[in-house]
């Protein structure tokens, strides 16, 4: 399978749990795995009761398994230090001013922090040699199908900026008759240069999405997550991301059947809907299902964590990337 | 002697205001011409890269922010050109001198 996989679907259905263990399962089968949490409510630090952050680092106890949590306010204040270093090299003072309030309003923009994120996870797959699988733990559907969406979209834009400057350095060149300076000249035009590089960083996320990276889906057995679930297909298949297979999480344990408390029955009703959900998910949806996973009494970490990990038929091998 | 002197001074103003004549009617306006349209091109480039500066959130805005540093000069002038810019019409009509 591919060498990326990412795990999404509706908040709270369990994408951090599956994402760990299927981190683990990965390990445990010898590959060098790396989880990446891109969700900004982090919670892969509570899974494995150990702080991350944004550089991957080992996880205690598990050979092969590393993990890091992406902070979008880190990286959008990164970038935006980077230009003002850029800015104080380049501009005059006088206008380092103005130039500052125009930077500090781009990066207060709705988009900045998912641009942020975008950034990063595009960065973590580009330097993913060390490791044999990425996961990546997402944020729920809707934010996570708009990050996914990206590369495609600001492509297209980033070469109607390429265009224009294009269009206008080149009357520029034509506008200086005889001995005259052309203002502006096509070689070496930095901001060319710069929309450039952006363009490659976008084709590259775009190329790395489609042909490096599997989807997996989780969803819960009940009605609002299995709709959510049958609208995220269709939203990815729409941006040719296609997703393998679906997890049902937090099925509900059958009692035996000479048990019939209050509780047994209660159980055996709950497992009734859910099987019906199942069905619906079975019938309806192309993806096949590829796990159920029983509903824990407890929080899932430690050992849990190696049980959930044993239930999850998603294959482990690693195919070599064929894009990055 | 004097004659040839005096028809070569005629000459050579002659040419001068000849030169001068094509460039203010004939090259002048040419180049001026190409360079308000550049100019203009610059203006919708610069639009489109920083639409937040007119409060229509962008979003690549993040991203051009990039270019700031190595477009002091356009941002500069682009600005400027926005102030001046009374309405499409004036600046199109700025390029035909009647």
């Amino acid at each position: 399978m591919e060498p990326f996989v990412f795990f999404g679907g509706k908040g709270g259905v369990g994408k951090t749990t599956v994402s760990c263990a299927y981190g683990l399962k990965c390990a445990r089968a010898d590959r060098e795995t790396l989880v990446v949490s891109t969700d900004p409510a982090h919670s892969v630090s509570d899974v494995f009761d150990q702080q991350f952050g944004d550089d991957p680092a080992p996880v205690e106890g598990i050979d092969g398994l590393h993990a890091m949590e992406i902070d979008p306010d880190d990286e959008v204040q990164r970038h935006l230090d980077g230009i003002r270093s850029d800015l104080s090299e380049q501009v005059s003072a006088a206008m380092v001013n103005e130039i500052n309030q125009q930077l500090e309003m781009a990066h207060r923009t709705p988009g900045a922090y998912e641009s942020a994120l975008f950034d990063r996870f595009v960065d973590v797959m580009r330097n993913a040699d060390p490791y044999d699988r990425v996961v990546f733990d997402t944020s729920p559907t809707g934010s996570t199908l708009r990050l996914l969406g990206l590369p495609e979209f600001l492509e297209g834009w980033i070469e109607r900026l390429m265009h224009k400057r294009e269009q206008s350095i080149d009357l520029f060149e034509k506008a200086a008759i005889g001995n005259n300076e052309p203002r502006r000249v096509m070689d070496g035009d930095p901001v060319l240069a710069r929309l450039r590089g952006r363009k490659e960083f976008f084709e590259f996320a775009g190329g790395a999405l489609r042909e490096d990276a599997a989807f997996f889906l989780v969803l819960n057995p009940d009605q609002l997550s299995v709709n959510e679930t049958g609208r995220a297909i269709a939203e990815l298949r729409e941006k040719d991301l296609a997703v393998r297979g679906l997890i049902a999480n937090r099925l509900t344990p059958e009692p035996d059947p000479d048990e019939d408390g209050r509780g047994a029955r209660y159980l055996r009703d709950r497992v009734e809907t859910e099987r019906d959900r199942l069905r619906q998910v079975r019938e309806e949806f192309d993806p096949p299902l590829v796990a159920e996973i029983e509903s824990r009494t407890a929080e899932v970490r430690g050992d849990l964590l190696g049980d959930v990990a044993d239930e999850l038929a998603v294959e482990t091998d690693v195919e070599r990337p064929s894009f990055v | 002697m004097e004659l040839a002197d005096r028809i070569e001074r005629a000459e050579r103003a002659l040419r001068e205001w000849a030169r001068g004549l094509y460039h203010g009617m004939i090259s002048h306006p040419a180049y001026e011409k190409i360079e308000k349209e550049a100019e203009d091109l610059e203006d919708a480039f610069m639009l489109a890269c920083f639409p937040d500066a007119f409060g229509i959130p962008s979003p690549v805005s993040y991203y051009t922010a990039e270019l700031l540093p190595f477009i002091e000069d356009e941002f500069e002038a682009w600005e400027r050109r926005l102030w001046d810019r009374g309405t499409l019409i004036e600046r199109k009509g700025q390029q035909y001198h009647f």
